[in-house]
């Protein structure tokens, strides 16, 4: 069992996740409520599935007529950028239980994944503590589609308003990275990446292009880095 | 929606975001990687929550409808920077998003 201590420090670490997914996943339950899903699916969806891009690309690709498979794959394709955290989590769960480690790699989110990984880099963090930020998280979401759903368009939260919680989120964690020129280099070639994406109709993969282009230009640049010092230093 | 597309949606979108989200980290788990593996994996985060904003700030075409509507959230993020830098607080960055988010559209 975690100690209290622990689900404490995983509750706090998880809270902001928590109140955006209820700004963001009540809108969602409704979305589901107009295509005819009831309560049951949209909890269903929340736990199975669990994705927010994902369970708003549904019912938005479901009004427009698109059949299942097309459905399928373009979600698929925006998700892929899951591999980018699951990799990036894979040195911190050494030893950790097979069962543990699955459950946990199962229920990252992007907001769960930018949480942990901030933690890790600050230290005293563990996989245990960030499942339970996962799944803190995804109570959170699930509960607020399944009301969402029941509320139904009762009332109106314009989505654009409530999205922002989310990319606030994403702005908080990019600028409270270490400001190493490495850093920068991936971060602005990953901007880049996803507007040239979008500029060219690639607006599924765009995060997962982007982000794999900013991390390759980076290595590329420390790389070239190292042997410009390395030629500094035999010159002398 | 009937249940049985309903069925074929969630099974095939489920099977997809499973494989993303834990193969990766199962076949790297345990092993000596080498050190510009290493070094990759540690530019993930700067690269993935840079991509992520964009992805919501940015798109082609997106002062087609004037300069104002597209200039709003630009300038709500950068409201932001300044609250993460000061503050380096999820929660105040989320709530002043959000806020003043609200107060620019009612303008």
């Amino acid at each position: 069992m975690p100690s209290r201590a622990h689900i404490q420090q995983a509750f706090s670490a998880a809270v902001p996740v928590m109140l955006g997914y209820v700004a963001i996943g009540i809108p969602c339950g409704i979305l589901c409520d107009s295509i005819g899903l009831d309560a049951l699916q949209a909890l269903l969806m929340s736990i199975v599935f669990y994705s927010g891009a994902g369970q708003f690309m549904v019912p938005n690709m479901y009004l427009t007529g698109a059949p299942a498979a097309s459905i399928i794959a373009s979600v698929s394709f925006v998700n892929s950028r899951q591999m980018l955290y699951s990799a990036y989590f894979a040195p911190f769960a050494e030893g950790v239980s097979k069962r543990v480690a699955f459950l946990f790699a199962a229920t990252v989110t992007d907001e769960s994944y930018g949480v942990s990984a901030a933690r890790f880099q600050e230290g005293d963090w563990s996989i245990g503590r960030a499942l339970m930020v996962n799944l803190f998280s995804q109570s959170s979401w699930a509960l607020s589609n399944f009301f969402g759903v029941l509320i139904g368009a009762a009332i109106g939260i314009p989505l654009n308003i409530a999205a922002f919680a989310m990319t606030s989120i994403f702005i908080c964690l990019l600028v409270t990275q270490k400001m190493t020129s490495a850093n920068i280099v991936a971060a602005v070639v990953a901007m880049i990446g996803v507007y040239v994406c979008k500029l060219a109709g690639l607006g599924g993969p765009a995060i997962l292009i982007g982000a794999v282009a900013g991390v390759a230009v980076a290595l590329v640049y420390c790389t070239l880095r190292e042997r410009a010092v390395a030629q500094k230093g035999s010159s002398r | 929606m009937s249940w049985g597309e309903f069925w074929v949606i969630l099974v095939g979108c489920s099977i997809t975001i499973l494989v993303c989200r834990v193969l990766p980290l199962f076949l790297l788990k345990g092993r000596e990687l080498p050190a510009w593996a290493t070094r990759a994996l540690g530019l993930i985060p700067a690269a993935a929550f840079a991509a992520l904003v964009a992805n919501d700030l940015l798109a082609p075409g997106m002062f087609a409808q004037g300069l104002w509507p597209a200039a709003i959230p630009l300038i709500v993020a950068a409201v932001v920077v300044v609250v993460a830098l000061a503050t380096r607080s999820l929660l105040w960055c989320a709530v002043t998003g959000v806020a003043v988010y609200a107060l620019l559209l009612l303008i």
